[in-house]
């Protein structure tokens, strides 16, 4: 069983590490904060196995301050961005 | 077998910290930060230490994340306006220039070389059987927590913990003096996207009863001030975003009486209690749990209050030049 | 192995598949309205998959109102994120358009 969990948390790191293509790429700054988005819930995802391979029930808040604060990232960006338009986001 | 999950993890911790310094691209370096900060996460819960874990989640995926998106607009503002259409010129130019700047790189690697010299000689000297885990083990129930970082924290070493409350302030006073004191203004931007606001009102009372969830359990688990305090911290930044700026809706005393609150009344009762025989930060055991909760609740609000001051702060910054611009 | 254990196994796997689906959207999709697409649907999915089989897995009340609530609040933040990104960058590629109809 303990086996199950070492191979699923390892496939998905891999998913995290496989992500960073994205980041590489872009092209948008909207396209590097959707990867966030996705190390976010697949890093979740490692908690949980994690809390159930060690059987540690704190990694669950751990989980649960990620959780809550991954809105934050994106009303940031939708908030503080909204008053620059005219800006391309390919020169930073 | 489980080795090969920490293999992993390490292996991306050090490659997103170097990543995150040598990409190309601001927008690369601060998303790769937040991954970073994911990876590192992971790595305080395989070593075991999940009261930290919390704390990187709570201050890479929240603080942090806005604070540099705040950055990275303010850099791309001043990048789009100087060098339009000039960045391979820009690029070019500038590689030339960092070649004529060898001292610096090589003050940067001695220093490196240091640095790494002074690492394996700590990695080195790991103190044999535990350090000092078993002495805090065996005052623990003296300490009024069941929890040993609590302990730690908020009894035995309380003073680094006052502090570390009093670097955050001070953090917050260096930006007052660098960007004036005339900044509890409201912000134009309101959320008047109904799903915008239907989303800050719902999670900001989750984040009101996660973060005293923590702060809470800190006294028998992970958790604790610091973690409840960046929880309540996003509560103010998500208002500040929403369009009601906290402080500036509050009269300014009270501002600063939230502020000072958690390092005033840590060192008003170090006093109290020292005026009765006792050293500084030592409490009576009778009653020590409650304090280190009273004491713990209002550092939370403290820091809280720092942290949306702090980014309430640096997001309106921005704001003054580009009006006295079009002023001009 | 137990008959839970067998359900969990399958649910992890199941699991593993939508996150890779969602991955490889992320990283395949030619534009950001689909990678958005990929990535909210497939891994919230894959989410709730992984989650439930840690719930059966810990059989504890508690820590299964816990988890659930991981996966709800996942939702939530992510159905959000979705369409503020979205927004986000119609506004970016065409300028005014978003502006009128939100004011």
């Amino acid at each position: 069983m303990d086996v199950v969990f070492i191979i699923v948390s390892i496939f998905l790191l891999l998913n995290i590490a496989l992500g960073l293509f994205r980041i590489w790429r872009g092209p948008t700054v909207a396209d590097r904060l959707l990867t966030t988005q996705l190390f976010g819930t697949t890093g979740m995802a490692v908690l949980l196995v994690l809390a159930g391979y060690l059987q540690e029930l704190t990694l669950l808040n751990v989980a649960i301050t990620f959780n809550v604060l991954a809105i934050l990232l994106v009303i940031g960006l939708f908030q503080v961005w909204k008053t620059r338009k005219e800006r391309s986001d390919d020169n930073i | 077998m489980s080795i090969l999950i920490d293999g992993l993890l390490a292996i991306l911790a050090i490659y997103l910290a170097l990543q995150s310094l040598l990409a190309p691209r601001l927008s690369q370096s601060v998303f790769l930060f937040f991954a970073f900060g994911l990876a590192l996460a992971l790595a305080w819960v395989r070593l075991g230490a999940v009261d930290v874990a919390i704390t990187e989640a709570a201050i890479a995926a929240g603080f942090l994340g806005v604070l540099f998106l705040d950055a990275l607009r303010d850099f791309s503002s001043t990048i789009s306006e100087k060098h339009n259409n000039t960045e391979a010129i820009q690029s070019s130019a500038s590689r030339k220039k960092i070649k004529t700047f060898l001292l610096p790189r090589l003050a940067f690697g001695v220093g490196l070389g240091l640095f790494l010299l002074i690492s394996l000689e700590a990695i080195w000297q790991i103190p044999q059987g535990g350090g000092l885990t078993a002495a805090a083990e065996s005052m623990l129930p003296e300490s009024g927590v069941e929890h040993p970082v609590t302990a730690v924290l908020l009894n035995f070493r309380a003073y680094d913990t006052w502090l570390e409350i009093g670097v955050i302030l001070l953090g917050l006073l260096a930006i007052f003096v660098t960007g004036g004191i005339k900044i509890y203004t409201k912000p134009d931007v309101v959320a008047k996207d109904p799903l915008l606001r239907q989303v800050i009102l719902f999670f900001t009372p989750v984040l009101f009863l996660f973060g005293a969830f923590l702060l809470y359990i800190g006294k028998s688990g992970p958790g604790g001030a610091f973690q409840a305090a960046v929880l309540w911290g996003a509560i103010g930044i998500l208002l500040h975003l929403g369009g009601k700026p906290v402080f500036a809706m509050i009269p300014r005393w009270v501002g600063q009486l939230v502020l000072i609150m958690g390092l005033g009344f840590f060192l008003l009762m170090g006093f109290v209690f020292m005026s009765g025989g006792a050293t500084l930060f030592e409490y009576p055991k009778a009653y020590a749990g409650t304090l280190i909760l009273i004491v713990e609740t209002l550092a939370a609000i403290s820091i809280a209050a720092a942290l949306t001051a702090i980014y309430a702060n640096l997001n309106q910054m921005k704001e003054e030049p580009k009006e006295n611009e079009s002023a001009n | 192995m137990t008959i839970y254990e067998v359900i969990t196994v399958i649910l992890l796997l199941v699991g593993c598949f939508f996150f890779l689906a969602g991955t490889l959207g992320v990283l395949r999709f030619p534009d950001l309205f689909s990678r958005l697409h990929a990535l909210t649907k497939a891994d919230n999915l894959g989410l709730g998959f992984i989650a439930a089989g840690m719930a059966l897995h810990i059989a504890s009340p508690w820590a299964a109102v816990k988890i659930f609530f991981i996966w709800f609040f996942t939702l939530l933040a992510s159905s959000t994120s979705c369409y503020l990104i979205a927004r986000f960058q119609r506004e970016q590629d065409q300028p005014g358009k978003g502006k009128e109809d939100r004011e």
